[in-house]
């Protein structure tokens, strides 16, 4: 063999205000299986989307077959034999099997697929799905969709096939016989594949080497057959702790604030129940898509048909809307900042009188935007925002100033209960730094404070208490040593505590 | 901080003109051309027979403004012009209600119908095109069924006067644009529900997780866009004496060419009062300085979708424009170059972004 089938050389990749890829060097050979892990956040995704040309690297180079790729676009990757099989399946409901299958192909390439197609279909029949082409996407269960977006990947003459959480949606006996046939397909036509799973027995089954990525670098790498389960998830695990320590932590006596039980939601049939005590910070940890988020707007009734008791101070507290959820007392910092925490052509003050604290709007119908800019500039202040203006348009901030104007709204609402989802999502660390201290001091001030983040030392260095969800369930509580990363990723990824650490 | 804000002051300032201004600065190009190609363009006679025509699109634009900001349309306004003139004149003409109630009723059935709307949107979960296209067909049914299709003359000089008479030499129907455009303006500038408006329209989910009631919003909006339509009905009655079942429709497009000409976004999120108020008067002028240069009226058409083009073109333009430029210097905001909206004006850049 003369050279490898890919080599990744030095990526490195920016967004702004986060290093997401800082040096990444790793091979791949013909008819291997290599398996790419890491926590969330790690860089498996960017690392895809160089790969698939959806991104361009800020520094490296991708080489396929020895020749170095120049252009970093979709039309490359695929003239170049890339597929990338992303975690939602990319199809098209309303077409049917077949016609999914030819997606994208032109008249005249079309006219050859038949044998395509028919390979992809006999792939998916191997792996226990067989389906007929004529069937509508959208009569498929999510196990069959997955199916047949790995079949169509390996359909059209891929040299190196990216899977991304395959398996998710399937069921144990189908898993094998995925997991048998891509095996198949790697030795059989020589194909390289990556592999991206969190479930740790697939990943020691079907693969023959592992690259475990930790911050944006590769942090191990290794032949299956000369490591362990418990070596690559501590490998993983060990990101660069922020040095943050709590000033605040709650205190042994305080009083139970928030409780929320039997909260549920009209698409699972999992039931959850949370407390929170005055002045406590509960961390949720999980693996990105377990359900934190939607529980968190379950609380809040963002969602239709969710249900649940809430109290606070030991009331029960009623309401149907985010609207009854403000009323009540509870503040909901949402995760996508730009398209759920503010309306980006607004300027900074209107965004934080959308809560509409009487401070801000006043009691009547009229405000007065002047008391209102100088409101909003007040809490600004004391938050410390750059630049120090309100009169900006909200997408004019950066990552970490725009979550200080989320959490601004919150600030003059009388909320005693903050949900955060993923807090420091995108922001530096300068900003995290004090967003963690904004945290600390409303926890100081004697709020109840619930944190979901993918950030496991965030989890780790916020909470009083941590909980670990999987598939739409809490499945373990933390508290004190045992809020440390390893117990926390064994319990999200479904190892049995202990054996991970 | 309040060196901040009086530092960013002055640099906003010069910024806003250039894009509001704009508007303003096409309507006086235009009102000037059409000027100097007819002497009698310009005259006080005329400038109020603009200014009167183009009332009834300032009236229902105006309306529409508020659903286009939400993220919305409503093309049902035309029928419920229709409908409501009617409605109105029928009940004066042939049931002997007196010109006051009939007029307040009118305003009541157009209130009515856009609160309709605004459940069919947010209760039903239509898309506003799907609902008001419907509603459109419904309501110029119910405008046809009425009278069985039948005009209604003679509508009482008492009514005809409310609505189409001079105070001390000024048209009464100018005065109503006005009060209109000024209480709409204090509505959607200074009040919570207009920014709330606002809000929607930018980011509805923002909104809605702020606690905004997102669907009472939306119902409200509809009803002001069905009120105003409604009073639009009423003045083109006042104007011909005299009632028809098809009298709004044509109002429909020249009101949404007079909000998007004022620079209402239909991505939502976006528009002005006093844009839409001169983007009505800009289309008053038209016709008004086409007809003076005995252009024949089939081209009038063809000179407004122009202007809309245009009009549009050159929003965009101008936005990308600074886009741009912004772009280049993005690694910290800097309230030197970037200010580009009034606080409070409701600008959308990253939607003209998208948009690209």
């Amino acid at each position: 063999m003369t050279a490898n089938l890919l080599e990744i050389k030095n990526i490195a990749k920016s967004f702004p205000g986060v290093r997401a890829l800082e040096d990444v060097t790793f091979t791949l050979n013909r008819g291997e299986v290599l398996t790419l892990a890491g926590e969330n956040g790690a860089g498996k995704s960017t690392l895809l989307s160089i790969l698939g040309g959806a991104l361009t690297p800020d520094r490296g180079t991708v080489t396929i077959d020895g020749v170095q790729r120049d252009e970093y676009t979709p039309r490359r990757a695929l003239a170049d034999g890339i597929m990338i099989a992303q975690q939602e399946p990319a199809i098209v409901p309303q077409l049917s099997v077949e016609q999914n299958l030819l997606l994208g192909k032109t008249t005249a390439e079309r006219r050859d697929a038949g044998s395509h197609v028919q390979a992809a279909l006999d792939d998916v029949a191997a792996m226990g799905f067989p389906l007929d082409p004529r069937t509508r996407l959208s009569r498929l269960s999510p196990a069959q969709r997955h199916a047949l977006t790995i079949a169509k990947a390996f359909a059209y003459d891929a040299k190196i096939v990216a899977l991304d959480e395959p398996t998710t949606s399937m069921l144990e006996h189908n898993v094998a016989a995925v997991l048998k046939r891509l095996r198949e397909l790697a030795e059989e036509r020589g194909v390289g594949i990556i592999y991206v799973s969190h479930r740790m027995p697939e990943v020691m089954s079907v693969s023959d080497r592992v690259v475990v990525l930790r911050d944006g670098h590769v942090a191990y790498e290794s032949s299956i057959a000369r490591t362990t389960t418990e070596e690559i998830v501590r490998r993983m695990v060990g990101r660069e702790l922020l040095n943050f320590h709590r000033n605040h932590p709650v205190k042994p006596d305080a009083p139970v604030l928030f409780t929320a039980t039997g909260v549920s939601r009209p698409d699972s049939e999992a039931t959850n129940d949370i407390t929170v005590r005055a002045g406590e910070v509960v961390g949720i940890a999980g693996l990105v898509g377990s359900g934190r988020t939607e529980f968190l707007r379950a609380i809040v009734r963002a969602d239709h048909g969710t249900g649940g008791t809430i109290t606070i101070d030991g009331k029960p507290v009623n309401y149907h809307s985010p609207n009854g959820s403000r009323d009540a007392g509870i503040a909901f910092i949402p995760e996508d900042r730009k398209r759920q925490g503010l309306a980006l052509q607004m300027p900074a003050y209107a965004n934080i009188a959308l809560t509409a604290a009487p401070d801000l709007v006043g009691r009547g119908p009229l405000v007065n935007i002047r008391r209102q800019i100088a409101v909003a500039s007040e809490i600004a202040t004391s938050l410390a925002l750059k630049p120090a203006t309100v009169r900006l348009q909200a997408r004019q901030y950066s990552g970490g100033n725009q979550q200080k104007l989320v959490i601004a709204k919150w600030l003059r609402t009388h909320a005693r209960v903050y949900l955060f989802d993923e807090p420091t999502k995108g922001v530096d660390v300068g900003g995290k730094a004090e967003i963690y201290g904004l945290i600390d001091q409303l926890a100081a001030d004697g709020n109840g404070i619930i944190v979901v983040s993918s950030d496991l030392p965030e989890v780790i260095s916020l909470s009083d208490r941590a909980l670990v969800m999987r598939n739409g369930q809490f499945i373990s509580e933390h508290v004190g040593d045992d809020i440390n990363e390893h117990s926390l990723v064994a319990s999200a990824m479904g190892i049995a505590k202990g054996t991970a650490a | 901080m309040s060196n901040d804000v009086a530092v960013a002051a002055p640099k906003q300032k010069r910024h806003i003109n250039f894009q509001a201004v704009g508007i303003f600065a096409a309507a006086a190009v235009i009102f000037i051309i059409f000027g100097i190609l007819n002497e009698n363009f310009l005259t006080v006679n005329n400038l109020r027979d603009v200014a009167v025509s183009a009332s009834v699109n300032a009236l229902i634009g105006i309306g529409l403004t508020f659903v286009i900001i939400t993220g919305g349309i409503d093309l049902s306004v035309g029928s419920i012009a229709s409908f409501v003139g009617i409605a109105s004149a029928a009940l004066m003409v042939n049931n002997g209600v007196p010109s006051i109630p009939g007029l307040l009723i009118g305003l009541v059935i157009g209130f009515i119908a856009g609160v309709l709307n605004g459940l069919l949107i947010t209760s039903l979960k239509l898309p506003p095109f799907i609902a008001t296209l419907g509603t459109m067909s419904i309501y110029q049914g119910l405008a046809y069924v009425v009278t069985s299709g039948q005009p209604v003359y003679n509508v009482p000089e008492s009514f005809v006067l409310l609505l189409n008479s001079y105070i001390a030499g000024v048209p009464i129907v100018v005065v109503v644009v006005i009060i209109v455009a000024v209480l709409a303006w204090l509505l959607l500038r200074k009040t919570v529900f207009g920014q709330n408006v606002i809000a929607t329209g930018g980011s509805e989910e923002t909104a809605w997780l702020s606690g905004v009631r997102v669907n009472r919003v939306k119902v409200i909006v509809y009803g002001i866009s069905g009120l105003l339509a409604g009073l639009g009905g009423l003045v083109v009655v006042a104007r011909i004496s005299a009632a028809q079942s098809e009298a709004g429709a044509p109002y429909l497009l020249t009101a949404i060419a007079a909000a998007v000409i004022g620079g209402a976004n239909l991505m939502g999120g976006e528009g002005r009062i006093g844009g839409t108020l001169v983007g009505a008067l800009i289309l008053g002028a038209l016709t008004n300085g086409l007809v003076l240069l005995n252009v024949p009226s089939f081209y009038e058409q063809i000179v407004t979708g122009l202007v809309v083009v245009i009009a549009v073109a050159i929003d965009q333009g101008s936005k990308t424009w600074s886009g741009r430029r912004r772009k280049g210097g993005q690694a910290t905001p800097n309230p030197a170059t970037n200010e580009s909206q009034a606080p409070g004006e409701a600008g959308a850049e990253d939607k003209s972004r998208v948009a690209r």
